[in-house]
């Protein structure tokens, strides 16, 4: 008697465990995102097209261009490091973002988005969007993200929310 | 203020060290029993802990700007029941408030009597306790101040950093942030905490349990108010985070599988397995070790979900950022992780209930496919979660996850799951007698069929939501049935009901998980959407309703924040049946604003519309509007569970035995019926 219910419960142990490996496999697959900077989603362009990526950088000002009636958004970002620690040495957030746009030499990409225009979007923002690289090198994005560090917030105890 | 907020802090840490020593030196003469002085100490602890939080809170609502977490989480133009929830806003209050948290369910414990009374597991809960002030003492203090410099600059620590360095009290903060003004701040977090903190009595009880080389025979009885309680707070704080998230912050989602969220889900889909296998403890005596397991996991997965939060490994909306906490955090999960093992390893054969694996159909086995599902969910947000740390530690790219993929993972288990609760009182209690099975299955079998029917024709074609209709609908029909059909077979069903609050107490929860269902089917598959830039005059049509553009106002309510808001009158059948006013309150100072929703809610749905953006100089719009049919079972569906956990609660373990007897009676009966069949 004991053996038999051994292996019923070990037979139903096998099916469940299958299963279950076979939909994180499944479901881990079609869902995954690239989270890369600016300079990485450059180097690797032909192979990431059409993945589904995540990317961040430095919002530029003047490059922002706006269609009310449309929703027709573009922009260029600066490469930022995705590296907490590194931005970290590198004197904060606010100080990388501004340096990044300051910057001629920094890789640079165009992002287009079909939507409405978020307060938070100016000049020196860090922007993380979600999308897939186009044929042109065009990031179309599908969803916008923006943080703007306060320098004066940084030095006293963060908050949950920000 | 700052010496008698910061002094009684010390002196209380300094007596948890003195519980320790006696604990210790007791446990080294072999005393089991917990000492008269160390329940003394432990009530005077928890006095000075107390106090010391009343004067921070003193400090908060004086605004007392010499302290460096009032600069940061103050300001004075907010109102004082804010000031008050920012006890709990920044990332020093809320580690001191968790401590507190944890110090007053100890002492709720000690002095019940019930749990916490042996000096081990006194000794697992005082180390949890001493090791979360300690992190409020040396790593995040709450009472640390701001001093200025010889040079003018300044900087915060607890004591002078330097020779001629002042207290400095001219620095005026932006306050709160802005997301987090909102009543729901005053009841979400501590509800939240509360649950998290009640988990680690039963937690320490269970380690204690152990080292004493319990059998794990009476710990379930003990444990069960506790576990309840938790419980009870566990998800009504995920509810009300849930509500707050759908009704304030403008996202318009109740669950956006944010990793905090993720987190916190865990603990509470191990607890509610472990309500199930508990229930078979106390009616069988079986499932002891897979009980203590999930004691035990329920916990540490609350640890892990503070370090999930707090360590700022993710991002998040609810991440505190980056913090030095996160090293002494994981390494107290680690060694707690591996006491738990090595405890239940050294004591598993001791734990043996003699359980069988007879059939796949058995009561047992339906109990079973409960915990393999909401272990399957677990796994699968844990996953989720451990994905993107995981591919940046072995790929050094970092790969996250979308929503699309617990939609596609946790959707199908899920759904099975609320499909086996649906049936289940209805096979578990007569499996194998055919007719018997058909004859109560057949009025909830009618009515779901037909309900799914009339969903196809009127509300959706999608074979997703037309499947979680038909569960519903069979679920609750069937837990109805079964009721009547129970109550009425006794003499007076009114005195059967009360006598019998913990399983009909279940029932209800079964009940508002069907609820809640119902309620997520409206918002997944039957939303509807439209999205537009008007001008004043303009209409938008959404399903039978015109939203019409009125004006756009913008305000000064609060000196902090520009108040910006549309005029909208939402039309249906050529009336105007409500005036709505979404908006957006602007911080210019801090750069951020948050959305404002306007909505007309009923039972039937919300209505619920979002100005996304403005522009005065054009005069144009943009808003949002959504139709969300059946959301407010949502809400429904979390109250019922919370009440009918506690309709549970309140039935007395000992009144039930007498009781559970004649039950039992009954239902063996019925097995040996079935297995004649």
């Amino acid at each position: 008697m004991k053996k038999k219910a051994n292996i019923k419960l070990i037979l139903g142990g096998v099916v469940i465990a299958l299963a279950l490996v076979y939909l994180l496999i499944s479901a881990t697959r079609s869902n995954t995102q690239y989270f890369m900077t600016v300079q990485e989603l450059q180097e690797q362009q032909s192979e990431l097209q059409g993945q589904k990526l995540r990317m961040s950088g430095a919002v530029i000002g003047e490059s922002i261009q706006y269609n009310p009636e449309t929703l027709d958004l573009s922009f260029t970002v600066a490469q930022i490091p995705g590296d907490h620690r590194l931005i970290e040495q590198m004197g904060g957030m606010a100080k990388v973002l501004a340096e990044a746009v300051a910057d001629p030499d920094a890789a640079r990409m165009t992002i287009h988005y079909t939507g409405v225009k978020p307060d938070l979007l100016k000049d020196e923002a860090q922007a993380i969007v979600t999308g897939t690289l186009d044929e042109n090198g065009v990031f179309q994005a599908s969803e916008l993200l923006m943080k703007c560090p306060s320098r004066y917030e940084s030095a006293l105890p963060e908050q949950a929310g920000d | 203020m700052f010496y008698a907020g910061l002094g009684t802090f010390a002196v209380a840490a300094l007596l948890m060290l003195v519980s320790l020593g006696i604990t210790i030196r007791q446990l080294l003469r072999k005393q089991t029993e917990i000492s008269t002085v160390v329940r003394r100490l432990t009530n005077l602890v928890f006095g000075l802990h107390t106090l010391s939080i009343l004067i921070l809170l003193y400090m908060l609502v004086k605004q007392d700007y010499a302290n460096a977490y009032v600069v940061g989480v103050i300001n004075p133009a907010m109102p004082t029941y804010l000031k008050v929830t920012a006890l709990w806003g920044g990332q020093a209050g809320s580690l001191f408030f968790w401590s507190w948290i944890i110090n007053l369910c100890m002492v709720v414990a000690l002095n019940r009597r019930h749990i916490l009374q042996d000096n081990w597991s006194y000794l697992f809960a005082l180390l949890n306790l001493i090791f979360f002030s300690g992190i409020s003492l040396f790593v995040e203090n709450p009472f640390r101040q701001v001093w200025q410099l010889a040079d003018a600059s300044l900087s915060e620590s607890l004591f002078s950093p330097a020779v001629g360095a002042q207290v400095y009290a001219g620095l005026i903060g932006f306050g709160l942030n802005p997301l987090l003004r909102h009543w729901g701040m005053i009841i979400h977090p501590p509800i939240l905490y509360i649950g998290f903190g009640a988990f680690m009595l039963p937690f320490a009880e269970a380690l204690g349990h152990l080292v004493i080389k319990g059998n794990g025979e009476d710990l379930i009885a003990r444990l069960r108010p506790w576990l309840l309680i938790a419980w009870i707070f566990l998800t009504a704080g995920i509810a009300l985070g849930s509500w707050w998230s759908y009704d304030v912050l403008g996202w318009g989602g109740y669950w956006a599988w944010d990793p905090v969220e993720t987190s916190s889900l865990l603990p509470w889909l191990i607890s509610t397995g472990l309500l199930h296998s508990m229930f078979l403890q106390q009616k069988r005596a079986i499932f002891k070790r897979i009980n203590l397991v999930l004691i035990l996991l329920s916990y540490l997965l609350i640890i892990f979900s503070i370090l999930m939060t707090r360590a700022g490994l993710l991002s998040s909306v609810h991440a505190f950022g980056e913090s030095a906490i996160s090293r002494p955090l994981m390494i107290f999960l680690i060694v707690f992780c591996a006491l738990s093992l090595g405890l239940i390893i050294w004591r598993w054969k001791k734990l043996d209930s003699g359980w069988e694996f007879k059939s796949y159909f058995s009561r047992d086995a339906l109990f079973l496919y409960t915990l393999v599902l909401l272990g399957a969910i677990a796994l699968v947000c844990l996953w989720g979660l451990l994905y993107p740390l995981a591919s940046t530690a072995f790929g050094g790219m970092e790969i996250t996850l979308d929503r699309g993929y617990y939609d596609r993972s946790v959707t199908p288990l899920f759904m099975l799951l609320v499909f086996l609760m649906a049936v289940c009182p209805l096979v578990g209690w007569s499996l194998g007698s055919l007719k018997k099975l058909g004859k109560k299955a057949l009025i909830p079998t009618i009515i779901s069929v037909a309900g799914t029917a009339a969903a196809y024709i009127r509300v959706s074609r999608s074979w997703v939501a037309l499947l979680s209709i038909f569960i519903v609908l069979l679920g609750l029909a069937v837990l109805v049935t079964q009721t009547v059909s129970e109550l009425r077979g006794s003499g007076q069903p009114l005195m059967r009901f009360w006598q019998m609050r913990s399983r009909y107490g279940a029932y209800l929860v079964h009940a508002g998980i069907l609820l809640i269902v119902l309620g997520i089917v409206g918002v997944e598959g039957l939303s509807q959407n439209i999205q537009g830039t008007m001008i004043p005059g303009d209409k938008m049509p959404l399903d039978n309703y015109l939203v019409e553009f009125v004006e756009l106002q913008e305000r000064y309510d609060n000196p902090e924040y520009l108040s910006v808001r549309a005029q909208i009158n939402l039309w249906r059948d050529d009336k105007i049946v409500a005036q709505l006013e979404p908006g957006q309150d602007i911080y210019e100072n801090r750069g951020q604003y948050v959305s404002i929703p306007g909505k007309r809610s009923t039972l039937a749905g919300d209505f619920y519309t979002l100005m996304l953006g403005y522009d005065l100089t054009m005069g144009y719009v943009v808003i949002q509007a959504t139709l969300n049919p059946l959301v407010n079972f949502m809400w429904l569906g979390g109250i019922f569970l919370c009440l009918g956990a506690a309709f549970s609660l309140s039935s007395p373990v000992v009144r039930e035995q007498a009781l559970r007897r004649s039950d039992e009676d009954l239902d063996e009966t019925e097995e040996r019926e079935s297995d004649a069949a």
